[in-house]
């Protein structure tokens, strides 16, 4: 959904570049509950702290953020992305250098940090499924790549991202050291055996409402989600095991206005309590290394921390440097 | 864009010599607003779709070579032209019905049927999601009668692309149809009856071909606006029914390769223009709302 409704966004940056006013500091995340946390967890303890004034604005759109950077007019200074994009951008030239000397990063997970980008939080692809729709739940990879001892639909994300091919990999039997460089042929063969019975879900809600109603009973999901189908009462099951890590990230576009407020913003939202306070609102792990101590115990289960004995991290370098020429395979892949 | 017969025929003031300039002075704002924000943007990609990566032709070459987007293009005919034939035939009916029944049940339908356009079209393509979907309100209804024992595929394919786009699509149709048909003088039919005419015969030789300019502009309008279609075969469609726009918007955002989206949305664009000329050429501005 965040994608449909960003490219009205995309028209309207390419056709204008409206100047942001220079005394406050632009958000830009992806909607919805998650931005809703970011702004009470982080925006308002730093409007607190420093008297600047965040404004929330998104969703994030990569089409647009290459539009303000190209015409030299950027309106959003601190960017929540997704890991593999920051990695490319970076590259790319389309991002600042983070100033390390005002964000700490000693605390920080150093899986999610690089020149261009920290950590914003991370989540897992786990597999989610409605107890009450089905026999039985899949436990694994290969279960869900099962048809036949799980017969059913099976959700999975659409857009092309870490994630879904790396699951194919591991339910065909691939170990998990193993899977870079992605053997595409392997995981799209692997895919076709499923492909007529996946049903895409586009965005985080369109996951909930698909196992809730058991349109799709069981599926591919990120792990906060699952979280909240519990809360609302919903009688689901998580599996964690061989779960895929992927975080996102946060970034300053080359040429924000607010550069300064944009380094001292990231390192308030990187540091332990508001990280912390994130997890709890949201059911995303922290990628500050102290958050988990500041967290209630009970809850601090709850979060891909404390899934690591199975735990598969997708390699966002390897997706930084493949992102294009995996996504141009992968959506013609779903198009046939 | 008044021909000088046309607006002479119309009885408008337009005056009969050269149009300059100054006749267009009142929609000089609007023109400068499209050109600005339309006309320049656009312009802006098309000439990225022969500048990026590599100035040439490449990406129209890969665009029109490849089977799979070749594919996306035949499904958005395929998707649009079912779409119009579905909402002539059920809109036939209806604006008929609308033209002959007592106005005060006529304004009714009126009414639903423009509430219906005034609602917000993703809230409208959601409700369609919860009706079609496998554990949706029909399925269950077809079950609960003992109808079908697995439930209908109905969604995430192209009956659900087609079902959801012919709702959106059929005030459209059913507006322009009801004008013309409207107008044509109910003595005709009688007289056809009079001759001998049954029913059928009436409505094949006499109405049908009387409604046909009505039919053509709302045909033609339904048919262009829907190969532009977006949000409801994203949402209703799965992924093998993909459509041009869809395409197009995943190039611009999630691969941002905008020189093959600037190259998608100018074979859309031509497409569409073409069309377009085809309606002017036929059936005039002055008939597209039905006048």
């Amino acid at each position: 959904m965040r994608k449909i409704l960003a490219l009205a966004a995309t028209a309207a940056t390419i056709a204008t570049a409206m100047p942001a006013t220079a005394a406050d500091l632009v958000f830009s995340s992806w909607g919805g509950t998650t931005q809703d946390a970011q702004k009470i967890s982080w925006a308002e303890k730093f409007t607190e702290k420093t008297g600047i004034n965040v404004l929330q604005d998104g969703p994030t759109d990569y089409g647009k953020l290459k539009a303000m950077v190209e015409a030299a007019a950027v309106t959003w200074d601190v960017v929540d992305v997704e890991g593999d994009y920051a990695a490319q951008a970076g590259k790319n030239g389309l991002l600042e250098k983070l100033d390390f000397s005002v964000i700490d990063k000693s605390k920080l997970d150093p899986r999610f940090v690089t020149d261009y980008s920290v950590g914003s939080f991370y989540y897992s692809f786990v597999i989610g499924c409605n107890k009450d729709a089905v026999d039985a739940c899949p436990k694994s990879w290969a279960d869900l790549f099962d048809t036949e001892k799980f017969p059913g639909k099976r959700a999975f994300y659409k857009w092309s991202a870490p994630g879904v091919i790396e699951a194919a990999l591991l339910a065909d039997g691939v170990p998990a050291d193993k899977l870079y460089p992605l053997d595409l042929d392997r995981a799209f063969k692997k895919l076709d055996t499923i492909k007529p019975d996946i049903i895409w879900w586009s965005g985080g809600a369109q996951s909930q409402q698909l196992l809730a109603s058991a349109e799709a009973p069981f599926g591919s999901v990120w792990n906060g989600r699952m979280t909240a189908l519990a809360q609302s009462g919903i009688n689901v099951e998580t599996s964690w095991e061989q779960n895929i890590t992927a975080a996102d990230s946060l970034v300053v576009p080359k040429g924000a206005k607010n550069k300064e407020a944009a380094m001292q913003f990231i390192a308030l939202a990187t540091s332990a309590q508001p990280q912390a306070d994130l997890a709890k609102a949201t059911g995303y792990a922290p990628i500050n290394l102290d958050s988990p101590k500041l967290m209630d115990a009970e809850l601090a289960k709850t979060l891909p921390d404390a899934q690591t004995a199975s735990q598969v991290n997708a390699d966002m370098t390897y997706w930084a440097e493949n992102r294009d020429a995996i996504g141009e395979r992968w959506y013609a892949w779903q198009a046939k | 864009m008044l021909s000088r017969t046309d607006a002479k025929a119309a009885g408008s003031k337009i005056p009969a010599g050269r149009l300059t300039l100054t006749d267009f002075d009142l929609t000089l704002p609007a023109l400068g607003l499209l050109v600005l924000f339309f006309v320049v943007p656009v312009a802006i990609l098309l000439a990225r779709s022969v500048s990026e990566p590599v100035p040439g032709f490449g990406n129209y070459a890969e665009l029109l070579g490849s089977s799979t987007y070749l594919r996306i293009f035949a499904n958005t005919f395929l998707v649009s032209g079912l779409v119009t034939f579905v909402s002539l035939l059920i809109g036939f009916p209806v604006a008929w019905a609308l033209a002959v029944m007592p106005s005060r049940f006529a304004s009714v339908v009126f009414a639903i049927l423009l509430l219906s356009m005034w609602t917000n079209l993703l809230a409208r393509t959601y409700a369609w999601m919860v009706l079609l979907q496998r554990t949706g309100v029909i399925n269950k209804v077809l079950i609960g009668l003992g109808l079908i024992d697995k439930p209908l595929p109905l969604v995430n394919n192209l009956t659900g692309v087609t079902i959801g786009m012919t709702y959106i699509m059929l005030p459209f149709i059913i507006l322009p149809l009801y004008g013309v048909i409207r107008k044509i003088d109910p003595a005709i039919l009688q007289a056809a009856a009079l001759c001998g005419a049954n029913r059928w015969q009436s409505l094949v030789r006499v109405l049908l071909p009387l409604a046909m300019p009505g039919m053509a502009a709302g045909a033609l309008m339904v048919f262009v606006m829907s190969l532009g279609y977006f949000v409801t075969p994203a949402l209703l469609g799965g992924t093998a029914n993909m459509m041009l726009a869809e395409l197009i918007a995943q190039f611009v955002q999630s691969l941002v390769n905008w020189g093959m989206g600037g190259a998608a949305a100018l074979v859309l664009l031509v497409v569409t223009l073409a069309l377009y000329a085809v309606q002017l050429r036929f059936f005039g501005t002055d008939r597209m709302g039905g006048r």
